[in-house]
This record gives structure tokens, sequence and C-alpha cells, in this order.
């Protein structure tokens, strides 16, 4: 008869009461619990054993919890292990901070035996369960059989959205496509992708990532999960050899704040109302590609009028003329800049007008999303 | 002390608890100690960081009137003073060295 393996839980603290009184209270329950007493010993053994969860202390000499947690979350072998804090602190923002750098809970101390099993028991069910749904998804999305053409999102439709597109394929079924997500009354996702082929595979898969970006870009999950969750379905689901790159930028118009996950994709550029226009540098792996990928995310306040443009490499890389994205993004900012007495629905058309004066044609599928917050 | 009814506490047997005591005082002596050197040396955030490890360590085990001593004692560290530190480190010991006759 095979042995059942019994989860695994690792304890990282300085003091070695509280280390045992964790591996006490979870070992009669049938956990095996592993236990460090500093932050560097912990993501060794995090790397070694591969815990199915971590209890984090955040108050420690050395590195504290929230260095360890940081680097735990870098690190594409540790990432994917919910990690709950164990925390003194009563200081919300100590808290917030742990959620922040990927915590999935906390416990404040001094705890009870009890409450640490059953927050262990929720957090590993809720990790089975996401696991389970991601098969769910990736088996439901494997059915569906048959290409949409008209599968991009017009701006006429989304008034709320307050974005302008540009969208041209040099193949009949496109590498490129990009959609809007009314995530609630005040936040949108606006999402733009390129397929790593061009053929009608890809086009076909276009129809799946919706679908999966609609299930997952919800009040429910910060945008930094739902690419990881979108991420993990289509790792089960692509063709050797096909990924995808991608821009997802969620815009909360009642904080007034940008989030933008980036997975291996040119960068946004932003043009503030009032200063210079940048680039949203913010580097992270593909999607599709790795179970572990790990994402760029920046943060931004904005300011009413502010601007966004997001983009296909095609706006921003020339093989012929050996352009790179960096180099190419950075030679459009004035351009974008120049843009500001258009409309934001009227920028993106223009902006190809006026790089096509220059005679810069196209040579890869091309999707320019103005977007006005 | 109702070594007993502190067991009943954390759903543990009295024995198990007793295990977890004679650690405590073992933990606890040894960041008295990290006070003690911190205080010696001008060391406010080593002394901050022992207090802080006993306060959570005595709440775990129900001892409040310890941890409410090692919290005293972090929040003092913390705003840079060692003010009362000989009447805390004397309270502490004196309970710890209580926890179990010997």
């Amino acid at each position: 008869m095979e042995k059942i393996q019994p989860y695994t839980v690792l304890a990282v603290d300085d003091n070695l009461l509280n280390l045992k009184m964790i591996e006490k209270s979870l070992s009669r329950e049938g956990y095996q619990v592993f236990i460090a007493g500093n932050g560097s010993e912990g993501r060794t053994i995090a790397r070694e054993k591969h815990p199915d969860l971590i209890l984090l202390d955040i108050e420690m000499p050395g590195e504290n919890g929230f260095e360890v947690i940081k680097k735990l979350k870098e690190d594409a072998v540790t990432n994917p292990i919910p990690v709950i804090f164990l925390t003194g602190i009563s200081d919300v923002n100590a808290k917030l901070k742990g959620f922040d750098l990927g915590a999935v809970d906390y416990i404040t101390k001094p705890f009870h035996p009890l409450e640490v099993l059953a927050r262990v028991r929720i957090h590993l069910k809720l990790s089975i369960a996401t696991n389970s749904l991601i098969q769910n998804q990736a088996a439901k999305l494997l059915q569906v059989a048959q290409a949409q053409s008209a599968m991009l999102p017009v701006p006429e439709n989304y008034p709320a959205a307050r974005f302008g597109a540009y969208y041209k394929a040099l193949q009949e079924a496109g590498g490129d496509f990009y959609d809007i997500l009314d995530i609630s009354a005040h936040i949108t996702g606006y999402f733009v992708a390129d397929f790593s082929g061009h053929d009608i595979k890809t086009s076909y898969l276009t129809a799946s990532v919706k679908a999966l970006l609609a299930q997952n870009c919800t009040p429910l999950y910060s945008p930094r999960e739902s690419m990881k969750m979108v991420n993990a379905v289509l790792r089960e689901i692509l063709p050797e050899g096909i990924y995808l790159t991608a821009c997802y930028l969620h815009m909360n118009r009642s904080t007034m704040t940008m989030t933008l996950v980036n997975a291996g994709h040119p960068p946004a550029a932003c043009l503030p109302v009032q200063g210079e226009a940048y680039l949203v540098n913010s580097q992270g792996d593909v999607l599709g590609m790795f179970s572990d990928a790990h994402f760029g995310v920046s943060r931004i306040k904005v300011s009413k009028g502010d601007r966004f443009f997001v983009y296909s490499d095609g706006l921003v890389e020339s093989v012929g003329k050996k352009i790179n994205w960096a180099a190419g993004a950075r030679r459009l900012l004035p351009v974008f800049k120049d843009l500001r007495s258009f409309s934001f629905a009227d920028a993106p058309g223009q902006l190809i007008r006026s790089l096509s004066a220059e005679n810069k044609t196209p040579e890869d599928d091309i999707v320019v999303l103005c977007i006005e917050v | 002390m109702d070594y007993k009814h502190l067991a009943d506490q954390l759903d543990m047997d009295e024995t198990e608890f007793l295990e977890l005591v004679a650690l405590f005082m073992d933990t606890t002596r040894n960041d008295l100690e990290k006070i003690r050197q911190g205080v010696s040396c001008g060391d406010f955030s080593r002394a901050a960081a022992a207090a802080h490890s006993i306060k959570g360590a005595a709440g775990n085990l129900g001892f409040t009137q310890m941890a409410d001593l090692a919290e005293k004692m972090e929040y003092a560290a913390k705003g840079r003073s060692f003010e009362d530190f000989d009447v805390y480190i004397t309270a502490l010991e004196t309970r710890v060295d209580a926890l179990i006759p010997t």
C-alpha cells in the first residue's frame, strides 16, 4: 500500500519556545514540521524541503520576515509556497506590507496553538483548491473548439474604460490581441498580448485567453495574482513552444492607482498631465512558459487626464533597422507627447499615421492602446 | 501557578506543557542575558529584540505578567531608554526561577 505523504509546514522564528509550540500542536495533527531559528536557515529549508506552507515570524534578528518573504517570492522554487506571518506587531501597515509582499495571512502573537492549526488548515485547503481550479479551468478550455473572429473589444462599447485602439494584423490570423475587462464600476483591466507564433493556432488560442481573463481578472485577485492564475492555466493548455508576452494594466479610478503587470512585454509609456513622458519599466517572465513565473509589477498614483500607451513589440521593434524594444520605446516618448492635442480615442491611429509618414512600415502585427485616466 | 489550567487553555496535557515551560525558562534566561549585554554596551536594538522574544514566548504560554514586563522593556529600549531595567530584569528572573520549583 502506498504511504500517505503528510502535509509539511516550515516554521521560522528566532524563539525556540514558539517553534516547539507550533511543532507540537501541528505534528500531533499529522503534519510534518520543519523548524528554522532564523531567516536564512528558513530559506534554505524552504528550497530543500519545499514545504506545503510556511509560518514566518516578522521580527527576527538578521534577516527579518519581510526580507525573507521577499527573497522567497523572488525564488522560482519557493515562490508558490503560501506564507503566513507570525507577528506581535499590531501595526496595520506591517500587516499590509506582509500581504503586499505575497503573504496569504497573518497570525498575531501571542498565538493559540488551535488558531495556528485552523489557519494552516484553511490555507492548505485554499492552496489545494486553487491548484484544482487551475486544472479544472485548463480542462474546460481545452474543449473550446472554435476560433472566434470578432474578439477585439471596440472602444464605443466601453465608454467608462476611456481608451482608443489601433489594431493591424500582418496576416489574417494575427499573433497580437487585446482585451478590456470591466472588473468593477471603477476598475478596468487592459490586456495587450502577443503570441510567439502567427498562425491559426494562436488565433484559436485567443478565445481561450479571453475566457481565462474573464475568469481571473476579478476583484478577488490582485493584478499579479490574476496573471499568475492565467499563467498557470496557459502552462497546461498551450502547445509546445507557444507562449505570450503580455502587459496587464489595472486602472482603479476610485483610488486613482494604476498597477501594471509586465510579462516579457515592451514597456508601457506614461504621459502624465504634468511632467515628462516616461517608460514604465518592469520586467517579468512570459506567460505560459514557466509554472513559477515571476512578473514585474509597477504601481503608480495617477491623476485625471494622465495617459498610458500600451502596445505590442511591432510598434517599437524593427528587425530591418535592428532596433530593440528599449531603444524603440525611448524613441517614441516625444511622439507620445506630440499626441496630446488628439483625443485618447484618436491618439493610437494618429500615432501610426505619424510613424508611417516617417516611412516606418510595420514589420509585425501592431496593437496600440491609449488609456486616459 | 496552576499549570493544569494553563495547559488546558492551550489544549495540551500537563506533561507537554511542563516541557514547554522548561524550554521557556532556558530561552528566557538566555534572552535576559542578551538584555543585560545590551544594557552594558548601550545596544538598544539587541535589548529590544531579546525583550520582544520574551514577550512573545511568555504570551504564548499564558504568562501574562512576564509578557507585560517584557513589553515594557521592549518599548523602552525601542525608545532608547534603559530606565528601570535592573528592576524589570530582577522581576522577570524571580518569576522565571519560580516557574518550576527545584
